[in-house]
């Protein structure tokens, strides 16, 4: 227990220490996503308006804060995936992941759960410093309730769950970075679908809920601006949904990195490919 | 005592007749062999991509895809996706082999570091330009834009790639010096997505942004390829002074690139830098 202790407090120190010389990244990134969401807020919809050749720039705080709702979580799983996909990278490229997998510990532990933990760590530190930039823009009206804590759980879970999914992807195929990008990009627009910014078709609705990050952003919509409790077992944003989201994404997550990782093991292509 | 002279790495003196192009088709029939390698990849990205147009236009369409800010983003698109492709191909690209060692092995050759770096454009090149065209071509036929498809738009198509080349090329060269470049790639080519008129055409944006997305990589090539799509003629472009300003930005971007590069490379051959450290 004590070495399993260590192993994972090394692994999250090693985590942070790659966040700590990561901070021009990070001093590029925060606001870049700031102005993003607030220039994002009077576009959505403006279809028309933008064919006429004119755009209303107003900020509109309601308008913001449901966008923040969306995005918030979307960039947690930016965050979670784009790290752990760079950092796994470098050790597979450098051979350093070749390295980890001789240690006696189990490779869940060394190769994946001190990477996510870290990387967690880091990305709740930067969603809310971005919470903080935008509302330092416009007011943003939210309900702040512990019930929120029930989606934001799940969504981290969830969260987990895809970051595993990616570092299966990378362990097999490495430079999967442009796959990589477009998936998250797509989890966005699902995750902004899930809000009653505009009227979409029956059909897009029904994808959207496959992606991971849809159902948490609609239930924590309920939570902290309709109003609602988190009790609701159905629909999009509903308990049941929730789980079994966040539970079938972590089963998927675990599964493909195992069996990922055992095939590049059995192709000896850990680090030499 | 006779002193004989050793032909350095990167001596033309010390090259073969034929050396030059022999280099230069190596260095980029490696890329394009790596690129086929990765064809699944590269195919889902194509469809992901084309998806992810299709959902922003969707979201700003207020639930429908408008034919009009189609036709005026197609060509962002077109720009963003080469653009993105030869940032983080090329950063990606050069990692691995830093990380493997074998940056540290071509270069021992005696073959010029700008050939190398030729070779490698001209594959980041072709990799960008097929899903360009792949996706402008389907969108073209599936939405059939009202578009005046004349010779001058090929101007401001070559110019827009030899923007994001230089763009490529700085992103690889910071590679070489800054070690979390990786996720840096990804926050360069959102910002280039969304100020580079895929979103919306850049004259929309309050002016102090629109002036700021000007400095983008593909922003102005953009805007002169929309102008030239509407008929208008690259004289409109030029009166208008947006291919002036392009033409100034590609001259420093590319020139930026390359010069950040050739340092890049010198300082790590002399610091050890091409291999991990």
């Amino acid at each position: 227990m004590t070495s399993f202790l260590t192993a994972l407090g090394n692994e999250v120190r090693k985590g942070l220490w790659f966040a700590w010389a990561e901070r021009l990244q990070i001093s590029l990134e925060l606001p870049f996503f700031t102005v993003f969401i607030l220039l994002l807020g009077p576009m959505l919809g403006a279809g028309h308006q933008i064919a006429a050749g004119h755009l209303s720039w107003t900020l509109n705080g309601g308008r913001i804060s449901l966008l923040m709702i969306a995005f918030v979580p979307a960039m947690f799983f930016y965050f979670q995936a784009v790290k752990l996909f760079w950092r796994l990278l470098g050790e597979i490229q450098s051979g350093t992941i070749e390295q980890v997998y001789l240690s006696p510990l189990p490779s869940w532990l060394v190769a994946a759960a001190g990477r996510v933990a870290a990387a967690l760590i880091e990305t709740l530190i930067l969603m809310g410093v971005t919470y903080a930039l935008v509302s330092a823009f416009v007011t943003l009206h939210f309900h702040w309730t512990a019930a929120a804590l029930v989606p934001v759980a799940f969504l981290i879970l969830t969260a987990i769950g895809y970051s595993l999914i990616i570092a299966g992807l990378t362990l097999l195929w490495k430079r999967i970075q442009l796959l990589q990008e477009t998936t998250l990009l797509l989890l966005m627009v699902f995750a902004i679908s899930a809000l009653p910014v505009l009227a979409v078709p029956g059909w897009f609705t029904g994808i959207g809920r496959v992606f991971p990050a849809t159902a948490g952003v609609a239930s924590l919509y309920g939570v902290m601006l309709g109003h609602r409790g988190v009790t609701g077992l159905w629909g999009t944003g509903g308990l049941i949904w929730v789980a079994v989201t966040a539970a079938a994404y972590l089963a998927a997550g675990i599964t493909t990195f195992r069996v990922l990782e055992r095939a590049t093991k059995a192709r000896g292509t850990l680090s030499a490919y | 005592m006779t002193a004989i002279p050793v032909p350095r790495a990167g001596d033309p003196a010390a090259a073969p007749p034929g050396f030059a192009p022999r280099v230069f088709a190596a260095e980029a029939g490696k890329g394009l062999r790596l690129m086929w390698r990765r064809r699944g990849v590269i195919i889902s990205g194509i469809v992901v991509n084309g998806l992810m147009y299709l959902m922003i236009q969707f979201f700003i369409g207020g639930g429908h895809l408008p034919l009009p800010v189609l036709a005026l983003t197609l060509p962002g698109l077109f720009a963003f996706i080469i653009a993105s492709t030869a940032a983080l191909q090329g950063s990606g690209g050069i990692a691995e082999e830093v990380n493997g060692g074998t940056l540290e092995q071509a270069h021992l050759s005696p073959a010029r570091p700008s050939l190398l770096a030729a070779g490698r454009l001209a594959a980041l090149t072709v990799e960008g330009l097929i899903p360009a065209v792949v996706l402008a071509v389907a969108f073209g036929f599936g939405y059939r834009p009202h578009w005046v498809i004349r010779p001058d738009s090929l101007v401001p198509l070559a110019l827009i790639v030899a923007d994001a080349l230089g763009y490529g090329l700085l992103m690889t060269a910071l590679t070489l010096r800054v070690a979390s470049i990786g996720a840096v790639v990804h926050v360069f080519n959102m910002t280039i997505m969304f100020f580079g008129g895929m979103f919306i055409p850049v004259a929309l944006f309050p002016h102090g942004i629109e002036i700021f997305a000007r400095f983008m990589p593909t922003t102005l090539g953009t805007e002169v390829l929309n102008t030239t799509l509407a008929g208008r003629g690259l004289g409109a472009a030029w009166s208008g002074g947006t291919l002036p300003w392009l033409l100034v930005h590609v001259v420093v971007l590319a020139g930026l690139g390359w010069v950040t590069y050739s340092r890049a490379l010198r300082r790590a051959r002399r610091e050890g830098g091409l291999s991990p450290r």
